[in-house]
Formats: structure tokens, sequence, C-alpha cells
């Protein structure tokens, strides 16, 4: 069997004295769709900013296809194929919206740091540009400055920039956060089809979505995993329903 | 799908590599250099074009860090100045040591040691942006422009070195001695150079700059490592101005340290941001009305400078975006053909803003003149007016001017705006 997409042995992550993640050892498979789910503060953020070079590791190792990725430049990361999006709405403002689909993918179409080529000039890139933006449903937005789209817009705008490069490893961290329910709703379907045959790693708050999507769910409290299993193993697990979904119930 | 696809690729590969309405302005713009000395054609007009082309060019290799790639340098000059320091030395190894360099070439040396120490210092100065990036400009300026004045036997010192640029083989029959000649070798130096630049903005690290200054971080996660994309915009940049400085060199025939320090520097923020840092046009808009007032206003006023400041305060505090962005504004109204909505709220309000503007600049000569006229002599000339400075009259019209001008423009004001917000909806508004 082929090595795993991501897999981490005793991940640990210390901010001064405070260890936000406690040592973390996971394998996620290539093609699943993984899930993280845990109280706010449980270091879901910072689990996906050290798998995405944002951080540096204290201790432990990550790997990535087998390859060691700890401690990488981001850039260096996305080369290797492994693209996220923000829990902050994170684009680029001021250039439209089918300028930033498009520098998400100039690199992986080969681009690079060419300046001797015009970019209004590659066909190619113009109409796989056009294709993802089919995807997001964005076609009309087409010509309109990012900044000034709807928050649910910009929600869509980000999973396409991420998408858009072709990585087969995506992470999306909390893609539903502050949508309504429409917008959840038309969001899940967007990831479902965007992600198709690839792995996907997200944080999520709303269990809905997780259910929905997700082959296997990782329980992360305070900064250790508590469970790691297919959704309805999870659900049933009596550590996980007194950590977090009894919580959530109880606040229902 | 598929089919509508190969259908529009096939049409798009048909295109033109540049279609006209891309390329009018262009050819407006070089007819426009053409014809420019043929209208203007003393000594002292051919000199401030050529000062405008030069500041042109360097004010758009400026733009390329600060309106494309987001960088604010506080010492570009070090660019410009090296550039033209070197090719006056070029110069005078062409006129004492036989070296064969027509003179046409030289502004590509210029920018050749400009990219060189753009290199360089670009190396460590651009690891990061923001405050980082600005404050370590603004040292190496510093360091740049002391050096100048210690390293005596490159810089010439306090009085800079010269050269004489006619020594050189002839081009084509030229020398270069005469004005016009100069002219037309900036002015196609000037075409080259901003065409260049432009087409740099439409390439692949031109549109990654753009999401560089927009988002660095967001960048890095799409495979740009965010230091070398500023530092190719970096190089680039000192490239271009680097042709600027050897343009000067050829204009001026001698360097000083003033084309090294903050003050050059300073001139070129302001220019840029003048004109307007989000357009491709805008510095260009900025160099020629900078130029134009710095050379014309200080024929006529000693206290030009403080105009420019009040007009660089101005622009900041009302028109971030420029006057180019000023401009800009009114393609919204226009678009939606309700442009005639502005005519008269303008026409309205243009006698009294005229008018308190000279007065206010009336206001401020004659304090001048008060102060700073020799004793004795009392009389001024403003406007064709000739009046006593010292006299009580003169102070109590111009104030009056002022506050009722002032007045007048506060009233109509109101007017305007509303103006302004119908003409930019589609909608009448209730």
């Amino acid at each position: 069997m082929s090595a795993p997409a991501i897999e981490l042995r005793g991940l640990k992550k210390s901010f001064g004295l405070a260890e936000i993640i406690r040592g973390l050892d996971l394998k996620i498979e290539k093609g699943e769709r993984h899930a993280i789910i845990g109280p706010n503060g449980a270091g879901k953020s910072t689990l996906f900013n050290l798998i995405t070079g944002r951080f540096h590791v204290t201790e432990g190792t990550i790997s990535m296809h087998g390859e060691r990725i700890e401690n990488l430049k981001p850039y260096q990361i996305n080369r290797r194929g492994l693209s996220r999006s923000f829990q902050i709405t994170n684009i680029f403002p001021k250039m439209t919206v089918f300028e930033n689909i498009r520098c998400g993918l100039l690199w992986t179409m080969g681009y690079k740091y060419s300046f001797w080529t015009l970019v209004s000039r590659q066909h190619h890139l113009t109409e796989r540009t056009e294709e993802i933006l089919e995807k997001i449903k964005m076609t009309e937005r087409r010509d309109d400055i990012a900044g000034v789209l709807t928050y649910a817009e910009q929600r869509a705008l980000e999973i396409g920039i991420t998408i858009a490069g072709g990585a087969d490893i995506i992470m999306l961290d909390e893609p539903t956060a502050g949508m309504s329910h429409s917008e959840t709703d038309h969001i899940v379907d967007l990831i479902r089809d965007v992600t198709e045959g690839k792995t996907l790693v997200m944080v999520e708050h709303d269990m809905g979505v997780i259910f929905d999507l997700a082959d296997k769910i990782s329980v992360l409290v305070y900064g250790e995993f508590i469970a790691s299993d297919t959704p309805e193993k999870v659900r049933a697990n009596a550590k996980v329903q007194e950590a977090y979904l009894g919580a959530a119930s109880e606040e229902d | 799908m598929n089919t509508t696809t190969k259908a529009t690729a096939s049409q798009r590969s048909a295109t033109p590599l540049i279609s006209l309405p891309q390329l009018a302005p262009w050819l407006i713009a070089i007819l426009f250099l053409l014809l420019l000395p043929v209208i203007f054609n003393s000594g002292s007009a051919l000199t401030i074009m050529n000062q405008m082309a030069i500041t042109i060019v360097f004010a758009l290799a400026y733009n390329m860090l600060l309106g494309q790639a987001g960088m604010l340098s506080f010492g570009h000059a070090v660019y410009m100045g090296l550039g033209g320091f070197f090719c006056v030395h070029l110069m005078n190894m062409v006129e004492f040591d036989g070296l064969w360099l027509p003179l046409p070439l030289l502004p590509l040396f210029g920018g050749f040691f400009g990219l060189i120490f753009a290199i360089i210092i670009g190396s460590f100065s651009t690891r990061r942006a923001g405050t980082v990036f600005a404050m370590i400009s603004l040292g190496v300026g510093e360091l740049i422009a002391a050096s100048s004045i210690i390293i005596v036997a490159f810089f010439g010192g306090e009085e800079g070195i010269s050269a004489d640029r006619t020594m050189g083989p002839e081009t084509f029959g030229f020398d270069f001695a005469s004005q016009l000649e100069v002219y037309y070798l900036t002015a196609i130096w000037l075409v080259i150079s901003a065409a260049a630049m432009y087409l740099f903005s439409r390439t692949p690290i031109g549109r990654i700059a753009n999401a560089v200054r927009d988002n660095e971080e967001r960048a890095e996660f799409l495979g740009y490592s965010q230091r070398y994309v500023r530092m190719i915009s970096f190089c680039a940049s000192g490239f271009f101005a680097g042709i600027a400085g050897g343009l000067f060199a050829i204009n001026f025939e001698i360097l000083t340290e003033e084309n090294l320090n903050l003050g050059t520097s300073g001139v070129i923020l302001l220019v840029t941001f003048l004109g307007g840092v989000g357009f491709f046009i805008g510095p260009i808009v900025g160099a020629v009305v900078f130029t134009l007032l710095q050379t014309v206003l200080s024929q006529y006023t000693e206290i030009w400078q403080l105009y420019l400041g009040a007009l660089f305060v101005a622009t900041v505090m009302f028109f971030p975006a420029g006057l180019t962005g000023l401009l800009a504004m009114h393609i919204q109204p226009f678009k939606l053909g309700k442009s005639s909505l502005l005519l008269r709220p303008y026409m309205r309000m243009l006698v009294p803003i005229l008018v308190c503007f000279l007065s206010i600049a009336a206001l401020l000569e004659t304090a001048f003149h008060a102060r700073h006229a020799p004793i004795g002599e009392n009389e001024m000339n403003l406007f064709g007016i000739v009046f006593d400075s010292h006299g009580v009259l003169p102070w109590v019209v111009i104030v009056v001017l002022v506050l009722g001008s002032g007045f007048l423009v506060k009233r109509l004001a109101p007017e305007l705006k509303e103006a302004w917000d119908d003409a930019n909806y589609l909608e009448p508004r209730s």
C-alpha cells in the first residue's frame, strides 16, 4: 500500500511555555475526506498551520506521501501538491475575481517567475481559469473586484483559489463559518464537487456538514486526539460525547 | 462543453498579438512626442520636456515597486543616481580612453548598473515588505548619499562629476550636440522603457507582484515565495531607474550627490503618489504635472515648494488615488450617461474655487513679500496688479476675497455632492 497522504508522528507545538499541540499521531489516506473537530482553542487551526508550513514544528514529524515536510516554507509545501484555505477570508481584495483564480493557477501551470510571457496570450491559462470560475459558479462575477463580493461569494472564491492549482491534498479551515443555511448547502455541494478524487482535510464546526462530507473524523481536545474513526463510531464514542458532542447538544 | 472551449480556443488563437484599440494610446503618445518639439522649440522648453521624460521613466520604475508590488521605498534615487554616475564615467572613458560606445546605447548601461546595485541591495532589503523594507531603503539611501561625498574619486565629492556627451562615435550622423537630438533620443528611450514596464506588469511575475502586494501570505500558499517576487520586482525597478539615470547623465552631463540623496528619493515618491499609484499612467501624469509646476511655477514665485507641498497634502487627504484617480472617478457617471448632471455644478463651482485658490495664493505671496523683500521696497506686483504689501487696503481686499470665495465654495459644495451622488447611481434616488 502506498504511503498515506499525510502522516503525523509525535507532533508537538509550544508557544513559549504553553503547549498547544501535545503529541499527535495521525494517518490520512489518499482520497480520504477527513474532518478535524474539537472545541474552541483545541488547536485545530494550529495543526493546520503546522501542516501547511505557516508555523514551525516544536517536535515530531509531518510526512506527505512519505516525504518529510515539517518546517518547509509554505510555498515549498504548496509546490508538492498541498493547498489550503483560511478561516478568515484570505483573498486578493484589489484584484478581480478572474485574476484571483488565475493567481492560484500560475505556479502549477509552470509560469513560475516568468517575465517573458504575457498572461493574456496564454489561452490555456485563461481557459483553465474560466473552467474553475464555472465550477464555483462565479462566471458572472468574473470582472468584479474581489473586495466588493458578498461574504459567501468571497468564501466560494477562496475555495476556488485553493483548488485552482490542482493540488491533490486540499485543506479547508472552517469553510462554512458565518454562513446561512442555504449558503452552507451550496458550499458543501461545491466542496464535494471540487474535491472529487482528492484528499480533503477540513476543520469544521457544523456537525451537519461533517457527517455529510467526512469519511473519517478526528476529535481534537486540548492538543490531543481523543478519537479518530468513521463518523458512526465517533458519534458512538463515549469520550467524544462527553467532551464535545454532549456539550454541543446541551447548547442546543 | 468540450466543443465550445475548442471553438473559443481556435477563435482566440486567431487574434493578433496586440489589437488596434490596445495600441492606439501608444501610437497617439508617440505621435505626440514627435510633434512636441515642433510646437515648443525653445531651448528651455526642450530642457523641460527632457526633464519630464526622465522623471516619467523614473516615476514609472518607482511605481513598479509602490503601486505594483506594494513596496514603499525612501531611497530609490540610489539606483537612478548610481546608473547615472556610471554613465558619466563611461562617457569620460569614451572621451579619454577611446572606449567605443555610441551614446544612444548608454542608458542601457545605466540600467545595467542600476540592476546590479538592485540585486546587491535587494538581496537583503526585500526579505520583508512594509516598514522593514521602507526603513532599510531609507538607511541604504542615506548610506550611499553619504559615501558619495566621501569617495571623491568616483563621485567627485561636493561638485560631482561631469562629462561631454558629444565625444563618442557619431550615430547615423548625429553627435547629440543639440538639445533637439537629445530630446528625440530621450523620447525613444521613454517609449521603449514605458512599453517594457507596461508589458512587465502583464506577465506572470507582474500579476503575482500584485497578488503579493494585496496579500503576501496567501501568495505563499499558492507556491510563490513572497521574497523572490519582491526581489524580482525590485531588480526590474532598479533597472529602469538606472535607465532614467543614464538619460539624466546624457541630458545634464553632470551628476552630484543631489542625484542620490533623500530629497530626490522623496520627490519621486511625491510625483508618483500625486499622479496615482493605482494606474499605469498615474506616474506619467504625476511627472508631467510635477515638472511643469516645478519649472514654470519656480519662475514666478519663490515659494513654489509651498504650493507643491500643499498640493501633495491635499492629494493624499482628499484624492488618495491621485490625479489619475480623480479623472477615473468620472468614468462611472460617463458610462451611466449622467456626466451632464455634473456640468452645471462644476461650472458654478469654477469661479469661486479659482478665486479662492488665487486669493489664498495672494495672501501667501503678500505675506512673503512683506517679510522678505528688501527694506524700503514695499511695492509688489501680483497677477499684473501693483500694490503696497505693507498697506492695509491690499490686506483687507485679499482677506475679504479669501473669506468670500471660501464661503461660496462651502455653500455650493452640498449641491455638487448631491449632483455627484445622482450621477453615480443608475436609479434616481428618493
